[in-house]
């Protein structure tokens, strides 16, 4: 979709229209469930974060105050990411054993249920929490190296820096 | 799917390292990135994009009733505002009209009795000067009568002058 028909969604939404509100699920519904589903390994989780996000989109949107929209609404996504590690942490206290296991193979049969998880995931299991969630926005958000180091309040040599040995990590691990 | 941004990562790297570690930085940066774009997640299935379509239509009509009765809050509380802002205005007006007519009402005794036209008054004060002048000649023997017969009389004589002229 070509940038001015987004911006005309993103103005329809500012309005409350329903119709481009369900566009723009359209839109960035995939990319976002793909960002969930690789940092948690569950599709309920991802489906369940999913739909909160777009339901903080129906709350926030009125605030959207230009620049990239795709870093707006995944800089929301991580948000509600890290708000449901909190809420995990604040459940179960074990926020590194429940990092490890939502992102190893076994996160399927930890919600009753088991998924397919590639080998990608299982790769990815294996990166630093930070790493790991840098990589993705990089990758599902398609934002600037410079536009992620913004979002995230660090020097953009620190961004630069943790994705190039993420995706390094990924290489030696896929290969 | 591939992360552009339209940012030209040699570039961007170079202002970090030496050229070639930036050539092969970037290009772990992009092999990296293939092997993501390569290995797809799973897709949201049709009935999810309708759940999530079905609840952002209705917080969005929730937020619309949040919004609708924050207006009439609004209006509410900008209503009262003016009918306080008219009572106190009213109340105050009030009592500036009250104040005037006190100090009207307060005016006017003084007038009156200081005025020249009320004859009664000037005759009693006359008297009362006549009487005054009476008793003070009496108290200085200038009379030739009996002192303190004339003296008591006098001084009858004045109480009574003074008490009619308090009756009216």
């Amino acid at each position: 979709m070509a940038q001015h028909d987004i911006d005309r969604v993103i103005i329809g939404c500012q309005k409350g229209d329903e119709g481009c509100f369900t566009q723009l699920v359209d839109i960035y519904a995939k990319r976002c469930f793909g960002y969930f589903y690789r940092l948690t390994g569950n599709r309920d989780l991802s489906e369940e974060l999913l739909s909160e996000l777009f339901v903080k989109l129906v709350e926030k949107i009125g605030g959207y105050r230009g620049g990239s929209f795709d870093g707006w609404v995944f800089t929301m996504a991580s948000n509600i990411f890290h708000d449901h590690l909190r809420f995990k942490q604040r459940q179960t206290r074990l926020l590194d054993e429940h990092g490890k296991r939502i992102m190893s193979q076994s996160a399927g049969t930890a919600s009753g249920k088991n998924d397919d998880v590639d080998k990608l995931q299982i790769s990815l299991g294996k990166l630093d929490n930070d790493v790991r969630e840098l990589v993705m926005m990089r990758f599902y958000s398609q934002m600037s190296f410079k536009e992620i180091a913004e979002s995230r309040r660090e020097p953009i040599g620190t961004t630069l820096s943790k994705v190039h040995r993420g995706l390094k990590r990924l290489r030696e691990l896929m290969g | 799917m591939n992360n552009s941004a339209n940012e030209n990562l040699r570039e961007l790297l170079a202002g970090f390292m030496d050229e070639s570690a930036a050539r092969q930085t970037a290009e772990n940066i992009e092999k990296g990135e293939e092997i993501l774009g390569a290995n797809q997640s799973p897709q949201p299935n049709e009935r999810v994009l309708a759940e999530v379509k079905k609840n952002v239509v209705a917080a969005l009509r929730r937020r619309r009733t949040v919004v609708f009765q924050r207006r009439m809050f609004g209006a509410a509380v900008a209503a009262a505002m003016i009918v306080i802002s008219v009572l106190v205005l009213m109340r105050y007006g009030n009592q500036q009209n009250n104040q005037q007519t006190r100090l009207v009402a307060a005016s006017i005794p003084a007038s009156v009795w200081e005025g020249a036209d009320d004859a009664d008054v000037t005759v009693l004060k006359a008297e009362i000067e006549n009487i005054q002048s009476e008793l003070s000649g009496v108290q200085s023997d200038n009379t030739g009568t009996s002192g303190n017969t004339s003296v008591g009389d006098l001084e009858t004589e004045l109480i009574e002058v003074n008490g009619n002229m308090w009756k009216g």
